[in-house]
């Protein structure tokens, strides 16, 4: 006691400062410890957060194994279709997990879904998805019969040749065909090679490039059926391009 | 499920323009206006409080330790509506055992930690000391054991240690000031330094905060200040009363002054945003920022009080004024931190669209929450006055 006593009154500080400090050390044992025991061992050793987690996701149990793993035994299947437009689509987006089926094919089959269900998630109707993107009105087309029984999934080209514009451009059919330009073939505008209707992207249509396009049958000097509305190309619409205010296939919109 | 389908085709029906999804229900609420309000209380009481210390104010004298009490109160409750806030409140000790020096909202805990242990706490217990000794002394029942523990046993009153605890106090305000700066300023900095949002992202938003803290402090002192002795029958000293007046309307025309700055160079500079930023003054903030913040939370306070200080008014008149001014000044700060805070989250990114924000009443970030948490600082603030009474009329005549 003695001894602790005359420590305590050589320290060369006032009486109060030394019982703070005790409280502060107290406190700042008291962070150390309480660190020491929750933070975890391995936290800090590559970055801020606990390296140890990168094993412990590293060991939860695969399920899925990639199209490369697939094709090794499924040749044919990929050849047909890495060639078609499913190129990008994986095998197990429409088979599921296959990591079982790599251990042991007989034992775990992967059962394909034939329902339509399996068809619409990607392929029906969304006003979002982008041009040109392949999509159906699942009401309406053939709603009787599964998807599969007219397209082959690995190559679901389809089975003839729309003759339409609109098999694929449903909506911009649909919106045209009430609008004032419905009596305008989609070809009168739009050049097009027969080649698109099969593989479109390897024959982009052309697209009106100017103003005067429109002026063939829209200027005060055109040579065009009286009943349609002229403008003055000159002043009408400050020289910008006639469909930066009126969308071609509904024109009365604005 | 249904409640939340409800609320979010309430909000869509209010969506004016372009949104992107996730803007259409704000994730920000009350309860972090809440946060920034009170934090700002606290930062400004402190700094009328070290006024008095550092250069020597003494007409502010008997406001000095409620001053520290009411700062200290309302520190305690500080963190709570971010608690509450957080979808797991349980993890947020965390940010205390991992610090994190390169992420501001990490630095919380530790902003925090040094200006109530190491400024406030430290410095009314220097300021208490010698009073505590006494009354752990003289006093009797439950309240003298729990003086004496609050000494920590240091009952030294030679005049030696006086000094010392003098110094110390005089020592930790100086500290304590930057520090107040260093915890309003942070929470500006917060806001500040979004860089994704125009209406926050702006180098002046830790000084307008700082600024506005100290108005909203100075406004809660007169309002403490007044209530408590109104309450304890004794007369309220008017020299006190004048100078805190004063203060505020100095403060208030700095904040203006500020704000106006910071506003005319939005203008003038004209950055894509300042579309998007007039339709949502003009259209979803109108009441709070322009009626409210403006009118009455600024320039109807700045008036009167002009009108206190140069019309030769009676007395009563002349505090019913400074009570008035104060009210609508608190209620002014108050919807300076909703502009920011739920401000910020009512425009689109795509700076083409607004939203809406529909306040819960009961759930856990409703209002009824946010109202306790307002009362809360003045329940604490009560206890503690019992505890650590800082009346100096109530002291023996000892120095
Ligand atoms: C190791 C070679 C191998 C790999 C790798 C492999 N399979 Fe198979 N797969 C087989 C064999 C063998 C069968 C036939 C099993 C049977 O008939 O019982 C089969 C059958 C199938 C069947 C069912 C055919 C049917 O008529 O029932 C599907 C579907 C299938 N595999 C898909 C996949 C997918 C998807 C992958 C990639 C995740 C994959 N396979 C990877 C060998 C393999
Ligand atoms: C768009 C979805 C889809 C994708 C992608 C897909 N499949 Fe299929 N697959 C099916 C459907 C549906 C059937 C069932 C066809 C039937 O029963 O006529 C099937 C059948 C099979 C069969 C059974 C044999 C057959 O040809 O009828 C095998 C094997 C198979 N797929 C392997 C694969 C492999 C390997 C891949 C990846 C290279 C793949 N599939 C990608 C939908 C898909
Ligand atoms: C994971 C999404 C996905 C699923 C599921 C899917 N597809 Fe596709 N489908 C695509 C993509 C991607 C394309 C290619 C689009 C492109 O090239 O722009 C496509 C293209 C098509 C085409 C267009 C071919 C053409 O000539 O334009 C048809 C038809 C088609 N799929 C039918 C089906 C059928 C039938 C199923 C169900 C067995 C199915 N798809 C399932 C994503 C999917
Ligand atoms: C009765 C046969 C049949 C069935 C069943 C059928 N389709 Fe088609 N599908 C066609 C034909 C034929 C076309 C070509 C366009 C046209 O003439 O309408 C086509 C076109 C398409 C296209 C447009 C291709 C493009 O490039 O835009 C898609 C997508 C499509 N089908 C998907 C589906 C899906 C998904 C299902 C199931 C929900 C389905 N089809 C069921 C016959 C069928
Ligand atoms: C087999 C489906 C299909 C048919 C049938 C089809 N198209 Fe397309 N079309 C597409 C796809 C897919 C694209 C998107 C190509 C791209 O942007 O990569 C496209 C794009 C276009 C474009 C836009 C090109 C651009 O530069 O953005 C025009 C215009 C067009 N089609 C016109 C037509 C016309 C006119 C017809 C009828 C004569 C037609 N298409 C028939 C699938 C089709
Ligand atoms: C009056 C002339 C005209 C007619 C008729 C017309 N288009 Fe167009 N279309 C245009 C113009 C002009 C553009 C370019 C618009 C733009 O770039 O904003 C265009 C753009 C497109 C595009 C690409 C942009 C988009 O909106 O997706 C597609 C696809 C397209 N047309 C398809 C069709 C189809 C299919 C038809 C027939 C059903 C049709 N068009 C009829 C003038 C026309
Ligand atoms: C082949 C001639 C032809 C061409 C080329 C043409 N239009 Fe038209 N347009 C018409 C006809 C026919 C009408 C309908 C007149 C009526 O109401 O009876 C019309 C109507 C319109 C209208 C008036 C809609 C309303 O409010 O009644 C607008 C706007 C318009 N077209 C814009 C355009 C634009 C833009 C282009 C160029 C992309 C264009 N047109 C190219 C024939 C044409
Ligand atoms: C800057 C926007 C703008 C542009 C660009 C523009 N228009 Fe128009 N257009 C309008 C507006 C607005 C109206 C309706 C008011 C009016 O009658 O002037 C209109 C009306 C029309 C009409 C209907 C006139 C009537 O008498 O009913 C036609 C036809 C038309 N435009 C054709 C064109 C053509 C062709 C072009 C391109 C050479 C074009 N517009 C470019 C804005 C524009």
């Amino acid at each position: 006691m003695d001894i602790i006593r005359k420590i305590w009154n050589a320290l060369p500080f006032p009486d109060q400062t030394k019982r703070l400090l005790i409280i502060f050390v107290f406190f700042i044992t008291g962070w150390l410890v309480v660190r020491h025991h929750l933070v975890p061992p391995t936290f800090g050793q590559r970055g801020y957060y606990r390296a140890a987690a990168v094993d412990s996701i590293a060991a939860l149990p695969i399920s899925f194994v990639g199209q490369s793993q697939c094709v090794e035994c499924h040749v044919d299947e990929g050849a047909v279709k890495t060639a078609s437009y499913h190129r990008d689509v994986s095998c197990e987006v429409c088979h599921g997990p296959g990591a079982k089926h790599l251990d042991d094919p007989s034992a775990n089959s992967l059962l394909p879904a034939k329902e339509r269900t399996l068809c619409t998630v990607c392929h029906s109707y969304t006003a979002s998805k982008p041009t040109g993107f392949p999509q159906i009105e699942p009401l309406t087309h053939n709603p009787a019969d599964p998807c599969i029984k007219c397209h082959n999934p690995h190559d679901p080209k389809p089975p003839t040749t729309p003759s339409a514009c609109g098999a694929c451009h449903g909506e911009i059919a649909r919106t045209k065909s009430v609008s004032h330009h419905a009596s305008l073939e989609c070809t009168f505008c739009h050049q097009t090679q027969e080649l698109h209707k099969i593989s479109p992207r390897a024959a982009i249509p052309g697209k009106p490039a100017n103003r005067d396009f429109c002026g063939g049958c829209h200027s005060r000097s055109a040579d065009s059926p009286k009943e349609i509305p002229r403008v003055d190309m000159d002043s009408h619409g400050d020289g910008h391009l006639c469909w930066q205010c009126h969308y071609p296939h509904y024109p009365e919109a604005l | 499920m249904d409640k939340l389908i409800e609320q979010l085709q309430h909000n869509l029906s209010q969506v004016v323009g372009f949104i992107y999804p996730n803007e259409i229900e704000l994730h920000w609420g009350i309860l972090v206006v809440v946060y920034p309000y009170i934090t700002g209380l606290v930062a400004g009481a402190f700094i009328l409080a070290s006024l008095e210390r550092v250069f020597n104010v003494k007409e502010i004298m008997p406001t000095y330790r409620l001053a520290l009490l009411t700062a200290l109160s309302f520190l305690i409750v500080a963190p709570l509506p971010l608690l509450l806030h957080l979808g797991h409140p349980e993890r947020s000790f965390e940010i205390m055992i991992t610090p994190h020096l390169q992420s501001a909202m990490a630095m919380f805990g530790f902003v925090y930690i040094w200006y109530l242990m190491m400024v406030l706490v430290l410095e009314i217990w220097f300021e208490y000391r010698e009073d505590l000794g006494r009354w752990a002394r003289s006093g009797k029942g439950w309240k003298k054991y729990l003086h004496y523990l609050l000494t920590l046993g240091s009952l030294d009153h030679s005049e030696k240690s006086l000094r010392f605890d003098h110094k110390a106090v005089t020592f930790i305000t100086i500290v304590g000031i930057p520090s107040a700066f260093l915890l309003h300023g942070y929470v500006g900095f917060i806001f500040g330094s979004i860089k994704a949002n125009p209406w926050w992202s702006s180098v002046l938003m830790p000084i307008v905060f700082l600024f506005s803290a100290i108005v909203s402090g100075i406004a809660l002192m007169i309002l403490v200040y007044g209530l408590s002795t109104l309450i304890r029958g004794k007369s309220i000293d008017m020299a006190c009363m004048n100078k805190l007046a004063s203060y505020l309307l100095y403060v208030l025309i700095i904040d203006l002054s500020l704000e106006t700055l910071d506003f005319i160079h939005r203008v003038y500079e004209s950055v894509e945003s300042i579309n998007i930023m007039g339709q949502l003054i003009s259209q979803k903030l109108f009441i709070s920022l322009i009626v409210v913040q403006l009118l009455l939370g600024t320039l109807a306070p700045i008036s009167l009080l002009v009108l206190s200080k140069f019309l030769r008014l009676p007395d009563e008149l002349k505090r019913l004024l400074f009570f008035l001014s104060a009210i609508l000044v608190q209620i002014g700060i108050f919807s300076t931190r909703w502009n920011v805070v739920i401000g910020g989250q009512l425009f689109s990114k795509s700076l083409r669209g607004l939203t809406n924000y529909k306040m819960e009443l009961l759930g856990l970030e409703g209002l009824l929450i946010a109202i306790g948490l307002l009362v809360l600082p003045f329940i604490i603030l009560t206890v503690m006055v019992k505890i650590l009474p800082p009346w100096k009329d109530q002291k023996p005549a000892v120095s």
